[in-house]
This record gives C-alpha cells, sequence and structure tokens, in this order.
C-alpha cells in the first residue's frame, strides 16, 4: 500500500559534506543526503534548524546574496552545481522553486505562464498556448481561469495564485521542484488541494519540500529529514520516521516532547 | 488629555494649511480669470505698450521645453534609478551615484541654471531652447531616480526571487517583472518631476531667456511662461499684468491637475 | 461516502477496508469447513482448517500495521478515525471467530480419536451452527454497506443463537445423564456449541462497531431497546 518501491532509487540530488555560512555563521553543518528521483523528499524541524538554507542551496538561490555562501558537494545528476563555473540561470531553470508567499508576477496570467517558458524556448504561438494550457492543468487550476487567461495574476484567490505559481515553475519542465512552506499562507482547503497536487507531481518530478508542519510531512512525503540547530538528525522513509524513529531527538520533536 | 492636544494641535495645523492653499487658488483665480479665453492660446505676447495680445507662444515654449527634457530625461532617470535599486546596492559607484542625486535634488535651481549658462550658453554665446531643456533636465532627473529607486525598492524581494528562481537573468528580472511591479510608482515619480519643472524660472532665465514672438526653434531663445510672468508681472502696462496673472493662473492649475492625476494613478494602480 | 480531496488517503481506505472483508470471507469459509468436519466427523477438514489459521492471523498482522500506517500519515479525524478503531476491532473480532473455527476442528479430531461419537447429538447443533456462519455473512455484508439497520437486525439475531445454545445444553444434559459413559463426548461436543455461540457473539461486536462508525455512538454493552430507541430518535 505505501510508497516504497524494492528497486533502490536513483538520485537526482546527492548531497556530501555541506556546509553553509551567514558571514561568519555556520547554518549548515557536515550534511549528507540523497535525493530521490520521482519521489517527495520533506524536510521539518523546529525554526532555524536550517530546512530553508538547506532547499536554497539546492537551486544556489543564496548567490543573489553577498555574504552567504557554501562549501561541499551538491552533485546533481552528476554534476556538482557548486563550482564556480555553473551556469545558475541554467541551473535555476532545471531546478525549480515555489515559495511560502504567492508571488504572482504583474502580468495577465496567460503571461505569467509565458514569462518562464520565453526565457529558454522559443515557441509558436498556438505551442506556447498548449503548454500554457498543460502547466495551468497540471496545477489543477485550469478550469477556473480558462476564460479569464488575459485577467492579470494578481486578481486570483490566494489559494489560487499558490497554484498559479506552481503552474509557472511546472511550466518550464524542471528535473526538481522545491518548495519552501508552500501552504503556509493558504487555507485548509486549498492546502489540501496542494498536497493532492504534489502528489501527483511526483510521477514526473522530483519534489523537495519543507515544511513546518510535520503532519503535512507525513502525509505527502516518502522521505523525511528531520533537522536541528543545522545538523541533520535524521533520514529515512517516512513511514519509519513516524512511527519507529530511530534517534530519541526525533521521536521529541514528532510526538511534541520537544523543548 | 494628551492625545486631544495632540489631535487639536494637528487639526488646527492642517485646517491653516487648507486655509492659505484655497487662499492662494481664490487670488489666482479672481485676478487670472479673466484672461483665460481663446485670444490667449492664439495670440504671442505683446509688445510693451500694445493692447491685447496672449500667450500662445510662452506656451508652446514651455511645452516644447519640458517635452524635450522629459524624453531625454526619462529614460536616463529610469534607467540610473534601476541600477540603483537592482545592480548597486553596496557598491561604490552606487553610494556616489545616491550622493551626487541627492545634492542636486537639493541644489538651488538657479545654480543649475548659471551652471548651464556657463558650459552651453556662453560658449555658444546665444540663449536657447536646448540649453532651457538641459537646465530642466538637471533638475528633473535627479528627482526621477529617487523616486524610481524608492519604488523599486518597495518592491518586495519574493517577487524578485520568484523571477530568479525560473532562471530569469538579472536585467528581465529587473525590467520586466520589477519595474513592471512599480510602474504605477515610477509614473507618479515621473509625473511630479514634470510638475516641478512646470513653474522653475530661475534656470531658464539663463538658458531660454525669452522670445517675444511666435518660434518653433528650439536653437535661439525660446519664450516660456515662467520668464514671461516675471517679466509681465513687475511691469506698468495692465494688459501684461492680466496676462501674467492668466500665465500663473495656467502654471498652477497644470500642476494641481499633474499631482492630482499622479495621486489617483497611483491609488488605482495600488488597488487593482 | 465522499471522497476526501487527497485520493490517495481514499484508496488507503478503501484498501483495508477490502482487506477486512477478505479476512472476513476466510474465516467464514473456515467456519463452514469446521462445521462440515463435525457434521461428517471428517479428521482431513478438520486438518485443513487448523492448517489454514495461521493465514489468517497474519492477515490481521498486516492490517494493523497497515492501519497504524494511516493513523500516522493522515492524522483522522471524526468518521475517518471511528471507521479505523472500528476496523482494527472487528479484525480482533475476526481473528478471534477464527481461532474458534480451529477450536471446533481441534474438538472434532479430540471426539473422533476417542471413537464412539456416532451416538452423539451433533447434528442438532447444526442449525446454530448455519445461524453463526450466516450471521457472520451478514455482519461482514453490512460492514461493506455500512448498515446500520442491518446491524441492528444482527443484534437481535445473535439472541436466536443464544437461545438455541441453552436448548442444546439442556438437551445434551439429558443425554449424559441417561448414559454416564457419554460424558466424556458430551463435554467436548459442549466445548463445540460454546464455540459457535461465540462466533455469533464477534458477529454481534462487529454489528456493534457498525453502528459506531456511522452514528459514533459507542453501543457495547447497551441493551438493544436503548439502542433501537436513540436510533430512532
Amino acid at each position: 500500500m505505501p510508497n516504497t518501491t524494492l528497486i533502490p532509487p536513483k538520485y537526482a540530488i546527492e548531497i556530501r559534506n555541506l556546509n553553509f555560512f551567514y558571514g561568519t555563521f555556520k547554518g549548515l553543518k557536515n550534511i549528507d543526503l540523497n535525493i530521490a528521483e520521482h519521489q517527495v523528499t520533506a524536510f521539518i524541524g523546529p525554526s532555524g534548524c536550517g530546512k530553508s538554507t538547506l532547499l536554497r542551496t539546492l537551486n544556489r538561490m543564496y548567490s543573489l546574496y553577498p555574504g552567504q555562501r557554501a562549501e561541499g558537494e551538491i552533485s546533481f545528476y552528476g554534476k556538482n552545481i557548486l563550482d564556480a563555473d555553473q551556469d545558475l540561470n541554467l541551473l535555476r531553470a532545471r531546478v525549480g522553486m515555489v515559495f511560502q508567499k504567492p508571488t504572482p508576477f504583474p502580468m495577465s496570467i496567460y503571461g505569467n505562464i509565458a514569462f518562464g517558458i520565453r526565457l529558454y524556448e522559443n515557441l509558436s504561438r498556438s505551442d506556447m498556448d498548449d503548454r500554457v494550457e498543460w502547466a495551468l492543468s497540471k496545477a489543477a487550476i485550469w478550469n477556473e481561469v480558462k476564460d479569464k487567461l488575459g485577467q492579470s495574476g494578481l486578481s486570483l484567490s490566494g489559494g489560487q495564485q499558490q497554484r498559479l505559481c506552481i503552474a509557472r515553475t511546472v511550466a518550464v519542465k524542471p528535473s526538481v521542484i522545491l518548495l519552501d512552506e508552500p501552504t503556509s499562507a493558504l487555507d485548509p482547503i486549498s492546502t489540501a488541494k496542494v498536497e493532492e497536487l504534489i502528489n501527483e507531481l511526483k510521477s514526473e518530478y522530483t519534489v523537495a519540500i519543507v515544511t513546518h508542519n510535520m503532519q503535512q510531512a507525513a502525509r505527502v512525503s516518502d522521505y523525511t529529514a528531520y533537522m536541528y540547530l543545522g545538523e541533520m538528525v535524521e533520514f529515512g522513509q517516512t513511514e519509519q520516521i513516524f512511527m519507529k524513529p530511530a534517534r530519541q531527538e526525533t521521536e521529541d520533536y514528532i510526538t511534541g516532547r520537544f523543548g | 488629555m494628551v492625545n486631544q492636544v495632540g489631535l487639536t494641535l494637528s487639526m488646527f495645523a492642517m485646517c491653516l494649511g487648507l486655509f492659505v492653499l484655497v487662499w492662494i487658488l481664490f487670488v489666482l483665480f479672481k485676478n487670472g480669470i479673466q484672461s483665460l479665453d481663446w485670444a490667449m492660446f492664439t495670440h504671442s505676447t505683446p509688445a510693451p505698450g500694445s493692447e491685447g495680445g496672449g500667450l500662445a507662444n510662452a506656451i508652446v515654449g514651455s511645452l516644447m521645453m519640458v517635452l524635450v527634457t522629459t524624453v531625454i530625461g526619462t529614460p536616463i532617470g529610469i534607467l540610473a534609478g534601476v541600477y540603483l535599486a537592482e545592480y548597486g546596492d553596496e557598491s561604490y559607484t552606487a553610494e556616489l551615484t545616491r550622493f551626487v542625486t541627492d545634492i542636486m535634488l537639493s541644489a538651488p535651481s538657479i545654480v543649475l541654471g548659471l551652471f548651464v549658462y556657463a558650459i552651453l550658453v556662453a560658449q555658444v554665446k546665444h540663449f536657447s531652447g536646448w540649453a532651457g531643456s538641459l537646465a530642466l533636465g538637471l533638475i528633473a532627473i535627479p528627482v526621477i531616480v529617487r523616486t524610481t529607486e524608492n519604488m523599486l525598492r518597495l518592491v518586495p524581494g519574493s517577487l524578485r526571487e520568484a523571477a530568479f528562481a525560473l532562471g530569469a537573468p538579472r536585467w528581465k528580472v529587473a525590467t520586466m517583472v520589477t519595474l513592471r511591479a512599480a510602474k504605477s510608482g515610477v509614473i507618479t515619480g515621473l509625473l511630479l518631476a514634470l510638475a516641478r519643472i512646470s513653474g522653475e524660472t530661475a534656470p531658464l532665465l539663463f538658458t531660454a531667456l525669452n522670445n517675444q514672438f511666435f518660434s518653433w526653434n528650439m536653437n535661439a531663445p525660446m519664450a516660456n511662461l515662467p520668464v514671461v510672468i516675471f517679466q509681465f508681472a513687475m511691469s506698468p502696462y495692465d494688459n501684461w499684468i492680466r496676462l501674467a496673472w492668466g500665465g500663473a493662473l495656467l502654471i498652477t492649475l497644470t500642476v494641481l491637475i499633474l499631482n492630482i492625476m499622479a495621486r489617483v494613478f497611483f491609488r488605482e494602480k495600488v488597488q487593482g | 461516502m465522499d471522497k476526501h480531496i487527497s485520493t490517495q488517503f481514499d484508496s488507503e481506505l478503501t484498501s483495508v477496508s477490502s482487506r477486512v472483508l477478505q479476512m472476513g470471507g476466510m474465516v467464514e469459509v473456515q467456519i463452514r469447513h469446521a462445521m462440515l468436519s463435525l457434521s461428517q466427523f471428517n479428521v482431513d477438514e478438520a486438518d485443513h482448517v487448523i492448517a489454514e489459521e495461521k493465514n489468517i492471523n497474519s492477515l490481521e498482522v498486516e492490517i494493523d500495521k497497515d492501519l497504524s500506517t494511516i493513523i500516522a500519515r493522515r492524522q483522522p479525524t471524526a468518521r475517518d478515525l471511528r471507521l479505523l478503531m472500528a476496523i482494527s476491532k472487528i479484525t480482533t473480532n475476526l481473528e478471534r471467530a477464527g481461532d474458534e473455527a480451529e477450536k471446533i476442528a481441534r474438538m472434532v479430531k479430540h471426539i473422533v480419536s476417542n471413537g464412539t461419537y456416532r451416538n452423539l447429538p451433533a447434528s442438532e447443533l447444526r442449525i446454530a451452527s448455519d445461524l453463526a456462519s450466516g450471521l457472520l455473512r451478514k455482519a461482514l455484508d453490512a460492514f461493506a454497506r455500512l448498515d446500520v439497520k442491518s446491524a441492528v437486525t444482527i443484534l437481535k439475531e445473535d439472541d436466536l443463537i443464544d437461545t438455541e445454545f441453552d436448548g442444546f445444553v439442556r438437551k445434551l444434559i439429558t443425554y449424559m445423564m441417561e448414559d454416564p459413559r457419554t460424558i466424556g463426548q458430551g463435554l467436548d461436543l459442549l466445548f463445540v456449541a460454546k464455540a459457535i455461540e461465540r462466533i455469533g457473539d464477534h458477529s454481534k461486536n462487529i454489528a456493534e462497531f457498525i453502528i459506531y462508525v456511522v452514528n459514533g455512538n459507542d453501543v457495547r454493552h447497551t441493551p438493544i431497546a436503548d439502542i433501537e430507541s436513540s436510533l430512532n430518535s
């Protein structure tokens, strides 16, 4: 019944000995971790444990800010993305990210989706139309917006905006999708819809999700990593983590005996 | 109790300000409304002593100079603002640019006028509309740079990150996303810069000077409203004085409308 | 039942419910074979039943594991939670019913090995045993459809089995009093009768949990009259 494949998974991302610095402060300490292809890997832990930091190394988002740097190795399908010669824009086209706050661009709904596609692909009008429809369908929002593609992205509700952002990310066909607390700003029904969406996305994409809601991690993920103070405390299959964690610290956090 | 005192004082201050504004407008209207007729827009400034006349050449001259300033100054100002907000941040060049902009913002406009006189007018040995535009530009551009930068800074970082996360290069993020998001604020800044230069007199004194006759030639002294008002207001001729009031009213109405437009536009965009 | 937004949750619930029905089916078969072995005093049938018992036990373990996983992952509430709680208890009842069937089989072997069984009124048990296995079928059906009316009927029919059991015990006592040499086998038969009566009780328990899932009322240890009146109100 649960999603345990018997074949050992192929890894989309392999992290070795990752250390991260905000200036002199060490935000991540010696992280070793593999993110399996076509599976959902969740990162949980209390605030400040480094889970968002870790996620943002995977698409080198931290490189936008001087003073933040990473050391170690992050192997994305064999290539170390921490190398100096890594093309950041190209990386981010292959590793997409959805943020906590829905951020539709100040353009039409169609324009929002087309923006990312036009960066790297030259599609004809009809191909673009098809791709926009495909992306919005994948994000389970096509039926709600198909008659108002010309309207501003800002005219949608919060839950719809977030699904628009997911459609935007999916449209450029990345290999990996990173989700940084994607449902924190949403109501329970929108949250459930997004969670259902994540379940469907996993057949074609590799998903990594950071969430402060550990029950969400239990519902949605195949693998879970528990982090504390910049370190990886425990990593394993979600069922095992939530039923019989190997480390006492993990059990304390999950059962709410923490702190 | 302190609350009441504070409230009363601010209400008083507001009433005072409002009263003064209304008084100014009232005086302007009372004196200027009689000049606001078709003749003002069709006839040029009258020679000393002659009857009638209008402000046509001054209106056209002002419009042309302001137009040239806008066309050249807007791209420069906006691009500089984009650079400061999206690229510069902590760099030395950016800090220097901001410093210079701030100084020019607070520089007396007469100084800027004299400067253009020295480098351009004195060199070519004649006044011109181009020099006038240059002087107005030196006033307008710092305003545009500052407001553009400020409006861009107001755009939340999360929007930029979302664009970067799709693999967009910085210049595309800056222009297609951030600038677009700040569009209404930037346009408001433009309108306010426009309002400011519409009424500047001192710089034009040394650059465009004035022209009694109607002219489209920017390479020669150019008639313009502020200088005309300056000249006519203190003259002994009745029709000149009358025209001066008319001109003053015209400028005031223009500035008023531009400010209102800026407000309405900004509010509309923010809500939409 | 309406669908959840999470299709995976739906499929997990459907899957575990199907397993329960599968387990119930296996237990039904066990009971039938056990009663067959009794009516024919067939040792081969009895051995078959005893061998199958472990499959039922391992299915109980698997279902419990699935339940824990669902609870850990889905944090079910309200009706979903009651369903899972009920399934946990229902599988226990099914497993015990399976145990009773195995006990019957063991008793049959014991009786046969002692000989002289042909004189015992084993056929008298036929009515009760048919009632019992029929009742289990009804209970599993009612669970599949979460049918409260059917569940209440089952509660009443268990009383019939109890009555039959009492009647059989009286008959057996008469028998044993007439011929004290039959006391040994008589007691064996008594154990069989008791096992059948308990199977009926397990079906009754299943019915009680069906009412719990649908209405949220825990009706164990509540008289039937009270149950009916609360359902009608």
